[in-house]
């Protein structure tokens, strides 16, 4: 049995760290409006605690949002990809090179379209998940052997439960290494959209407490971004530990 | 009708690869009775595997006919009357023991076949699983597995049992295990069998055909009939009829080799 202490170690190596900082700022004489104390970032996080969860619902919700249609736009790219080799050939390079496009260039494209709405920022969040789950998704449905595929032509299998019976489940594992990646870079990109422009969100209040020198707040606007990420992390390590419980040979 | 599962006819099968044609097997004539349990033996890349594949439809013959039951390889795989085990079990590690077995049974159309099933738990008893049945295949050794394969391959009730090497990764006193019951299976069952192996104790325990082949190019050297020396295809894998049998398969290699 795993000692019940293990979840100390993280929390250890987090304290550390946390106390090297604070003592940096006390040796080094910073100014509070360059680095705060951690304690300083803890008050704030308290005081403003309405105005960070405030500014928390626009973000997730373009995070979440985004997560969603990224990753389904993505699946439903790599089924077709995986049954029409035209397709694939035609679309894929297309997908490549719109993946160089840097997000931050996209942004502004996007909220002249949309404006500043929820929909310009769902689309930079599914925009930058949708790629690494392509290409998982895509090496998942393709990583099945040969023995396995003529295993199902023997039975007769049509293209259809190949796929169902076959492709699909053993793609799941893939799925969920592209579902953790997204899970960060979808917070990512809907922050980097409020950068651009939005009129709420976690990225805009970080935007602006730091040209204000608001620095506390600047820094619990960040802890509260990572948590957000954290959460969405978690979710999946928890769904894939309840769905995939088998291991290859 | 004839009274043969399969009857080959002249049938050659050749690969186009980047250093040009090359013949996997050649002039393969070949008549397998119905329940007969015919065991293709060969030196690695003499065309054994291949010649499966073109058995089950797997892979066109280049060369003359192959016909099962009387008709086309694909008529009778698209009828179900085929069953593959192959060398790696090839159990789908997402589905638990029964759930693999059941398989065969939620594809190709099988509802629409109107045919009778095995029933999938009864076919896991059959195999020695019982109590085995929600495992998942990576709680299952090798042996287990290549079990659970047999009892996946047989839930169709299949005419025909095609087996490349199904045993050739398990160590020998689980193989002869394997053996044993998969005689008594075949037995109980009268399905034809035709299995694919580089073992001579292997041949001469299952067979009560031999095919003995040859390689570069694939061919039959000689099928050995061994009826009359093994009556109700049963033998003691001690005694001297046995070792009459597996010496007689090594010298016709031997010959082979030297050919
Ligand atoms: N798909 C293929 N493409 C090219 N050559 C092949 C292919 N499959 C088998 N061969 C060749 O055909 C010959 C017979 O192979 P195989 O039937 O697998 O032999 P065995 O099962 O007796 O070991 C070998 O020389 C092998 O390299
Ligand atoms: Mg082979």
């Amino acid at each position: 049995m795993k000692n019940r202490f293990e979840w100390l170690w993280p929390v250890a190596g987090f304290v550390s760290l946390i106390v090297l900082w604070w003592g940096l700022i006390v040796v080094r004489d910073v100014p509070k409006y360059i680095a705060p104390k951690p304690g300083a970032v803890w008050a704030s996080l308290v005081d403003n605690a309405s105005l960070l969860l405030d500014n928390l619902w626009p973000t997730a919700t373009a995070a979440l949002g985004g997560f969603i249609i990224g990753n389904l736009i993505a699946v439903i790219l790599a089924t077709i990809f995986v049954h029409s080799a035209r397709a694939r050939k035609m679309y894929f390079p297309v997908v490549v090179v719109f993946n160089t496009i840097p997000i931050i260039a996209l942004s502004p494209i996007l909220i002249l379209i949309f404006g500043l709405t929820l929909t310009s920022k769902m689309i930079v969040a599914a925009i930058i998940c949708l790629f690494p789950t392509l290409v998982n998704m895509l090496r998942g449905f393709e990583s099945v052997s040969s023995s396995e595929l003529e295993l199902m032509r023997v039975m007769s299998a049509s293209r259809t439960e190949v796929f169902l019976r076959l492709r699909l489940p053993r793609s799941v594992p893939f799925l969920f290494a592209a579902l953790k990646i997204a899970a960060t870079s979808c917070v990512i990109g809907a922050i980097v959209s409020e950068w651009i422009g939005a009129e709420k969100g976690l990225g805009v209040l970080i935007i602006q407490t730091t040209f204000d020198y608001r620095t506390e707040l600047l820094y619990a606007a960040i802890a509260v971004s990572s948590a957000l990420a954290l959460v969405l992390f978690m979710a999946v390590t928890l769904a894939e530990r309840f769905l995939v419980r088998w291991r290859t040979n | 009708m004839t009274s043969n599962a399969f009857t080959l006819d002249d049938v050659g099968v050749t690969f186009e690869t980047p250093d040009g044609p090359l013949i996997a097997v050649q002039d393969v004539k070949m008549d397998v009775e119905k329940g007969r349990f015919v065991v293709l033996i060969g030196p690695s890349g003499c065309g054994k595997s291949t010649l499966l594949r073109v058995l089950s439809d797997l892979l066109p013959a280049s060369k003359g006919t192959a016909r099962v039951f009387g008709g086309s390889g694909a008529q009778a795989r698209k009828e179900r009357r085929l069953s593959f085990v192959f060398q790696d079990a090839t159990l789908l590690p997402w589905r638990s023991v029964l759930e693999n077995v059941r398989l065969p049974l939620q594809v190709g159309r099988w509802s629409r076949l109107k045919r009778e099933a095995n029933d999938p738990a009864e076919m896991v008893r059959l195999v020695g699983l019982e109590g085995r049945e929600n495992a998942l295949p990576h709680e299952l050794s090798g042996g287990q597995r290549q079990r659970v394969a047999i009892a996946r391959a047989l839930v169709t009730r299949p005419d025909v049992l095609l087996m490349d090497e199904p045993f050739g990764a398990l160590d020998e006193i689980t193989r002869d295990r394997l053996n044993d019951e998969l005689l008594r299976i075949w037995r109980e069952t009268g399905t034809t069998i035709v299995f694919v192996t580089h073992s001579l104790s292997e041949a001469a325990f299952l067979g009560q055909t031999v095919v003995v082949m040859a390689a570069k190019p694939g061919r039959i050297l000689d099928v050995i009939e061994l009826d009359a020396r093994k009556p109700g295809n049963e033998i003691d894998r001690t005694g001297e009829a046995f070792f009459g049998i597996t010496s007689d398969l090594r010298h016709l290699l031997e010959r082979a080799d030297a050919a």
